[in-house]
């Protein structure tokens, strides 16, 4: 097999890298892909967390790359779906413990027998941000709609086209149509305009998240979710689909009512 | 003595003007008078020998090199034979322009000495300092300095011009903080009476 890597980056932190990342890894092996997930932030791991596999860690991608244990020793296959893997940070090292070269070699190596490879880039545009992005094929950039982390992503899609990652596509997160009709936020056309690259998907604001991310079960997993739903459609949209982009509904008359007496 | 040739400096050296219809007699024993009478005030500096049209055979030329020899510490010594202006030779260095076939993005830069043509958009957090003109052919929405090396000629036009900040020559301007970001509409920006304009085109 020669698997495609897509590296899930954004400059700015806090966006959603590592939530984008978790749940578009578990949704294309929902669609049936054999998915490995990469995280690299290497000192300041958060994936394994997000995905619930935290107390299964034995070795990590240092571990690999010096040569301390076999590749699958380290990948951790997902407690959900077969075809997904982990390899995990080193929580007590730091970003100069891997080097561009190694993670390349590292991800044609995965390559072989993967569909998809996922890595979760740190924030930031050194060392870290240079490992992440060596040996990826796509790039996805993580943005919400503030006008920092459009800058921010603004400035990674010239460093990505420096370094030869063409034509990136871009993941509005944490929208709320409410105050985009209101003109407290930044609209998605507002955003594309400035960035003029491709749209992937759009993710709405959801506090289902958090509460995901906390019990380490990525929200694409939840049928009801509309933020999970958004990570279905990503998926897809990286397998190739084209399908038409999310309508942001704003709460309905009887989904207020609801809220209100407190029924949902 | 004087009436031989004058003095004229220019940013990276001095000119010796010669007068029209001087004679390689009269050159030779006014530079050879020069030469010993200024001691190092030459140091480190261009000389530019401009003939002014003068023609000199091959053996008349070495030997008025041997005696601008005797400036001390002379830097370079260049022979030309055009009229050099201190504006023209920089309007000279302003007739050829870069053109950018992209969008700049936050963090790139673009600097070149004349004028700059950007096919693209601007974005917040890019620069582009040009020592003449610039050009956008999108949105301007960075940091733009044009006649970066003074020149209060240069202008800046593009389809939308909200520059983060705008400067030409010395002076800088800032776009209104309510501008709207949306239509496009043609403008350029230039300097009149010491101060930056902007009017639509």
């Amino acid at each position: 097999m020669a698997g495609k890597t897509i590296v899930i980056t954004s400059g700015k932190g806090g966006v959603g890298k590592t939530t984008s990342s978790a749940n578009i890894g578990t949704a294309l092996a929902m669609q049936g892909n054999k998915v490995c997930l990469i995280d690299a932030d290497i000192g300041l791991r958060n994936l394994d967390v997000v995905m619930g596999l935290e107390n299964r860690i034995v070795y990590d991608i240092v571990d690999v790359v010096e040569n301390n244990c076999r590749l699958e020793q380290a990948m951790i296959r997902d407690k959900r779906y077969d075809g997904l893997y982990l390899l995990p940070a080193a929580q007590t090292r730091d970003k100069t413990s891997v080097t561009p070269f190694q993670m390349k070699e590292l991800i044609e190596k995965l390559k072989e027998d993967m569909d998809f490879i996922v890595v979760d880039s740190p924030a930031g545009i050194e060392q870290g941000f240079k490992n992440a992005i060596s040996g990826a094929d796509r790039a996805i950039i993580v943005t919400t709609p503030e006008i920092s982390a459009v800058r921010d992503a603004d400035r990674i899609i010239g460093l990505l086209e420096a370094e030869g990652l063409r034509d990136p596509e871009v993941i509005i997160n944490r929208i709320r149509a409410d105050m985009v009709d209101r003109g407290d936020m930044m609209g998605i056309e507002d955003m594309i305009e400035i960035l003029a690259i491709d749209l992937i998907g759009i993710v709405p604001e959801d506090e289902g998240i958090v509460v995901s991310t906390n019990k380490g079960e990525p929200i694409a997993l939840n049928d009801n979710a509309k933020a999970g739903q958004a990570y279905r459609n990503i998926a897809r949209r990286i397998m190739g689909e084209d399908l038409p982009m999310m309508k942001l509904e704003k709460d309905s008359f009887i989904t207020r009512f609801k809220k209100l007496v407190g029924l949902s | 003595m004087a009436s031989v040739f004058s003095f004229q400096a220019v940013s990276d050296g001095i000119v010796m003007n010669f007068r029209d219809g001087s004679t390689f007699g009269n050159i030779k024993k006014a530079v050879s008078f020069h030469a010993a009478e200024a001691s190092d005030f030459f140091t480190g500096v261009n000389l530019y020998l401009n003939l002014s049209g003068l023609e000199l055979a091959f053996e008349q030329l070495e030997e008025l090199m041997e005696i601008v020899k005797n400036y001390n510490q002379v830097n370079k010594i260049y022979f030309t034979a055009r009229k050099i202006k201190k504006d023209e030779k920089k309007d000279e260095q302003y007739s050829d322009a870069v053109i950018i076939n992209r969008t700049l993005r936050s963090g790139q830069r673009v600097k070149h000495q004349a004028n700059v043509v950007i096919v693209g958009d601007v974005n917040p957090g890019a620069e582009v300092i040009a020592g003449g003109d610039v050009i956008v052919f999108g949105r301007l929405r960075g940091v733009v300095h044009a006649g970066a090396g003074g020149s209060k000629n240069s202008q800046v036009a593009a389809l939308k011009l909200n520059p983060t900040q705008l400067r030409i020559a010395s002076l800088i301007a800032r776009s209104p903080d309510d501008s709207d970001s949306s239509k496009l509409q043609a403008e350029r920006a230039f300097i009149e009476n010491d101060q930056i304009m902007v009017e639509k085109i």
